[in-house]
C-alpha cells in the first residue's frame, strides 16, 4: 500500500534519513524504533508532505501512485494521516474545535458527527471536556484529543509519532490499549517510538 | 474630568485604531510580518467609500462593504505578488519590510495622481444631534461607533463560527498541524491579508463619516494602531482591541488637558508602559 524507495532527507548538511526502504501493507502494524535524532519524525513528515521538496530524494508511493511532492493537504485527502510528535494541538481552540479540524477535508456532516461519536466512545473522558480549551487539559487528555483528531480524518493509514511521550507508565499502558483497539478494527498503523520507552508498547504488539 | 464630548471624540478615534490594529494583528499572526502599508489600505478604503457615495450614489453601508471587497482584493494581490515571495525561506525580514514601506509611497503617489491632493469630504451623511441632556452627540459619531461594532461582531463570527475562521485560528496556533489536516497555509495567508486590508479599508471608510479623505490620511492611524498593537501585546487580538480603545481615549483626553504637548505626553506614556510591561498588556512574557 505504502512504499518508500531509496529515500534520503537532508536539511542543508544534516542528513536525517539515509537510503530508507520501507513497505507497509494494508492492515499492517509497523513500529519504527530509533534513538533521539535518528530521523523518525523526518520520515513521517516526508510521507505527510511536510518535508520541503528540495530536502527530499527518492520515491514515496501510495497505492501505486507517487505522493512525494504533493502538498500535505492532498496527502491527507488520500487518507494518510499523521498524529504529530508533541501532539501539536491547537492550544486556544476547544477540544470540539480541535476534533472538528481533524475532519477539515470532509463534507458530510452526518458522517462527521458519527466519527465524533466514535471518538467519544473510544475516549469517554473527552465528552465532558468538549468545551475546554486544549491547553487546559492534562498531558494524557491532550494525547487523547490528538489521536481523536487524527481519527476524525477517517485515516486509511495512521501515523503516530511518539504518542507515549511525557505520559506516566499507567497512562502509557491505557494508551497502548486504545491504540490496539484502533488497530484491531483493521486500521493500518505506523508507530514511531524511542528505544527507551519501547518496553510496554512492544510487549503488546511487537 | 474632561467633558463627555471629549470622551466621545476619543471613542470615535478608538474605533478606528481598534479596527486597524485588529487587522494588523491578524496579518501578523499568520504571515509573521508587520504590513507597513496598512495605513494606505485605510486611505484607499476612504476614497472608495467617498466615490461610491458621492459619485455613484451608493448607500453608505453598501459602499463600506464595497471598499472592504475592493481593497481586500488588492491586499490579496499584494500578498500573492509581493509578500509571498519575499517571506519565503532565504529572504530576511528586511526585504519584505522594505517592500511594504515602498508600497506606502506607491499608493500615496498613485492616490495623489488619481484623486488629487485636496481634502475631500462627503456631504453630511447623517445630520442631527442626539440630545443627552447636558451634552449632545452627533448622529455621525454614533454611526462611526455603531458601524465599528458591527464590523467587530462580524469578525468575531467569521473567526469563531465559520470553517474559514477555524482554519485561520488553527493555522496561527499550529501551522504544521493545520496543514496535516488539509488546510492550505498559502491560501490562509492570502485570505488573511484580504481580511486585514478589508478591515483597514472599512476603518478608512467609516472615518469618512466625520472626516475628509486625502492621500496621506493613513499615516497617523498607522502609527497609532501600531502603538495599539504593541501596547496590547503583539499577536493578541484582545490586546489590539484594548490597546486601540485606550489610545483613542488617551489621545483625546490628553489633548484636551494639555493641548500643546499632548503628543509628547501620549508617547511618553506609551514608553513608560512598555518599560513596565515590555510584552504589552496581553502579550506572553518572553521565555
Ligand atoms: N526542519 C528541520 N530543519 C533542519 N534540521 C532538522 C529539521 N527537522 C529535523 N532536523 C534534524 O534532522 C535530524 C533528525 O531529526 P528527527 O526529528 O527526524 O529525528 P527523530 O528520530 O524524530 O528524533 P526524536 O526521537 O528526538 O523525535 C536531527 O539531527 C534534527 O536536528
Ligand atoms: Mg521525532
Amino acid at each position: 500500500m505504502l512504499e518508500l524507495r531509496n529515500v534520503w532527507i537532508k536539511y542543508g548538511k544534516t542528513v536525517a534519513v539515509r537510503k530508507l526502504n520501507l513497505t507497509v501493507n494494508k492492515g499492517d502494524f509497523v513500529t519504527i524504533l530509533g534513538a533521539n535524532g535518528a530521523g523518525k519524525s523526518s520520515t513521517l513528515n516526508a510521507i505527510s508532505g511536510l518535508v520541503k521538496f528540495k530536502d527530499l530524494r527518492g520515491e514515496i508511493d501510495y497505492k501505486g501512485e507517487k505522493i512525494s511532492g504533493l502538498k500535505p493537504g492532498a496527502i491527507a485527502a488520500r487518507g494518510l494521516i499523521q498524529i504529530p510528535e508533541g501532539r501539536k494541538l491547537f492550544p486556544l481552540m476547544t477540544v470540539r474545535e480541535n476534533l472538528e479540524m481533524g475532519a477539515y477535508l470532509r463534507k458530510d456532516r452526518k458522517q462527521i458527527a458519527a466519527s465524533m461519536e466514535k471518538v467519544m466512545e473510544l475516549f469517554p473522558l473527552l465528552r465532558e471536556k468538549l468545551s475546554a480549551k486544549a491547553r487546559e487539559l492534562s498531558g494524557g487528555q491532550q494525547q487523547m484529543v490528538a489521536i481523536g483528531r487524527g481519527l476524525m480524518a477517517e485515516p486509511e493509514l495512521l501515523m503516530l509519532d511518539e504518542p507515549s511521550f511525557g505520559l506516566s507508565p499507567l497512562l502509557r499502558q491505557q494508551l497502548a490499549e486504545k491504540i490496539k483497539e484502533v488497530s484491531s478494527e483493521g486500521e493500518t498503523i505506523i508507530l514511531v517510538e524511542q528505544n527507551a520507552r519501547l518496553g510496554l508498547m512492544l510487549a503488546k504488539y511487537g | 474630568m474632561p467633558p463627555a464630548g471629549i470622551w466621545i471624540d476619543g471613542l470615535v478615534q478608538s474605533c478606528i485604531y481598534m479596527t486597524m490594529a485588529f487587522g494588523m494583528v491578524l496579518v501578523f499572526s499568520i504571515l509573521g510580518i508587520l504590513n507597513w502599508t496598512h495605513g494606505q489600505f485605510y486611505m484607499l478604503g476612504g476614497f472608495v467609500v467617498y466615490y461610491a457615495v458621492t459619485a455613484a450614489g451608493i448607500p453608505f453601508p453598501l459602499s463600506l462593504l464595497i471598499s472592504g471587497a475592493v481593497v481586500g482584493g488588492l491586499g490579496m494581490l499584494v500578498e500573492k505578488v509581493v509578500i509571498e515571495r519575499l517571506t519565503s525561506p532565504g529572504y530576511g525580514i528586511l526585504s519584505v519590510t522594505a517592500a511594504t514601506n515602498a508600497l506606502i509611497f506607491f499608493f500615496e503617489g498613485a492616490a495623489g495622481m488619481g484623486f488629487g491632493l485636496m481634502n475631500k469630504g462627503m456631504a453630511t451623511v447623517l445630520p442631527g444631534v442626539l440630545d443627552m441632556g447636558s451634552f449632545g452627540v452627533s448622529y455621525q459619531k454614533i454611526a462611526v461607533i455603531v458601524f465599528t461594532l458591527i464590523i467587530m461582531v462580524a469578525m468575531y463570527i467569521v473567526l469563531n463560527l465559520t470553517k474559514v475562521g477555524k482554519a485561520i485560528r488553527a493555522t496561527s496556533q499550529e501551522p504544521d498541524a493545520a496543514s496535516l489536516y488539509g488546510v492550505s497555509v498559502k491560501w490562509v495567508r492570502v485570505i488573511i491579508m484580504g481580511i486585514g486590508c478589508a478591515l483597514a479599508a472599512m476603518a478608512g471608510g467609516v472615518i469618512g463619516i466625520v472626516q475628509s479623505v486625502n492621500p496621506f490620511m493613513g499615516r497617523i492611524p498607522m502609527i497609532m494602531s501600531l502603538l495599539a498593537v504593541v501596547i496590547g501585546g503583539l499577536g493578541s487580538l484582545t490586546g489590539a482591541i484594548v490597546g486601540g480603545i485606550m489610545l483613542g481615549l488617551l489621545n483625546s483626553v490628553i489633548a484636551y488637558s494639555i493641548s500643546y504637548y499632548s503628543e509628547v505626553a501620549l508617547f511618553m506614556l506609551v514608553i513608560i508602559l512598555l518599560l513596565i510591561r515590555p510584552q504589552g498588556l496581553f502579550g506572553a512574557a518572553p521565555k
